[in-house]
């Protein structure tokens, strides 16, 4: 395919993409689109970063300096790729320094306290047994484990293909990389996931 | 069907196959293709142990006071010029707001440029001259007046006077 076809196509694409027009009524000064991204994309990120460091307090802090960033690049945004790619390059550049930077571990979380002081937004009112319980975190505790040990970028791709559902293409745009890279780094990875957990079945 | 294993770019159907993510005519391809190979069976069977497990990791949910910390944050990246602005976003479309502060600043221009020549100095300036009169220009005046009166009183030699 010609490559302008293509070009026009993609810019076609981030014109139709929800989230960057929402993200032009924000260079537009709009603080309701605002909003709006905050509550549609607040999750998705807060999970993948707390997935990527695995500190809950340290993935929000990133997050919210991942918002803050959307927001004061407004005025010099352009629709040029999906809103959730840029979105998500920004976490991931973050989760990615914050990891070299070690500052996770001053706050590190043991893995075995999933839960926090921090008042939440959802409740859970599954009441399991003590077994149940124990079992589970045990599970938990193990996957977690597997995914830390995972390479940073091995783990970034991991997490977007599995819990953000993104195709390898959008993957390949986060991390800046080719599509038969991020295949490779998934090929990697789910052999690595599979020796450590196959056993769970 | 060649088998995916064998180059990693067609391993890709068995994660999307994993996933749910391969549309039905591969998925059946592959299907047929594992029937004869133990090894992608295993691949699939491994894939979908992962799969599982990661699904049971559930993220903390988001603090309550996210929101509120954020615009905490955003509020003191408020430059000095949006705080000034911020009144005039309804009524000033964004971009119109580089015009309409270009208009600002030149009204303001014109009113500190036109503020000068409005001034009336001009009274002032008269007011000067009178208390700046010479003695000789009052010597001259009251010279002028005597004059007068002797005029006066040559033409009509009845008034005493001349009138003032």
């Amino acid at each position: 395919m010609d490559e302008r076809v293509k070009n026009g196509m993609g810019s076609l694409a981030a014109t139709l993409d929800l989230d960057a027009e929402l993200m032009l009524r924000v260079k537009e000064g709009d603080g309701a689109s605002f909003g709006l991204l905050l509550e549609k994309h607040r999750s998705p990120v807060v999970h993948f970063l707390y997935r990527m460091v695995q500190n809950h307090a340290v993935a929000e802090e990133l997050a919210q300096e991942v918002f803050l960033r959307v927001y004061r690049s407004r005025e010099s945004y352009e629709p040029t790729a999906k809103f959730t790619t840029w979105l998500f390059r920004i976490a991931t550049h973050l989760a990615l320094n914050s990891l070299r930077d070690g500052k996770n571990e001053r706050l590190q979380e043991r893995l075995d306290d999933a839960s926090s002081d921090m008042p939440v937004r959802q409740v859970s009112d599954t009441r399991p047994s003590v077994e149940q319980r124990l079992v589970h975190q045990a599970r938990l505790d193990e996957v977690r484990r597997a995914v830390a040990m995972l390479p940073e970028k091995q783990r970034a791709a991991v997490l977007m293909h599995k819990y953000e559902e993104m195709e390898y293409s959008q993957i390949a745009k986060v991390l800046n990389c080719s599509e038969s890279a991020v295949k490779s780094l998934l090929f990697r990875a789910y052999e690595t996931l599979r020796a450590r957990l196959a056993h769970m079945a | 069907m060649k088998c995916p294993r064998e180059t990693r770019e067609n391993a890709g159907w068995l994660l999307d196959y994993t996933s749910g993510r391969l549309d039905a005519e591969a998925a059946a391809a592959l299907e047929k293709h594992m029937e004869d190979c133990p090894a992608c069976r295993e691949f699939v069977s491994g894939q979908q142990a992962v799969w599982k497990a990661l699904d049971a990791w559930e993220a903390s949910p988001v603090s309550m006071d996210f929101d509120r910390r954020l615009h905490q944050r955003i509020e003191q990246h408020v430059s000095w010029w949006e705080r000034l602005t911020r009144p005039l976003r309804p009524l000033v479309p964004h971009h119109a707001m580089p015009m309409a502060a270009a208009a600002g600043v030149l009204i303001l221009a014109g009113v500190l440029l036109e503020r000068p020549a409005v001034t009336p100095t001009a009274p002032r300036q008269e007011s000067a001259k009178v208390e700046a009169l010479r003695p000789d220009q009052v010597e001259h005046a009251l010279d002028d007046m005597e004059m007068l009166g002797q005029f006066n009183r040559l033409v009509r030699p009845d008034t005493a006077e001349p009138k003032m």
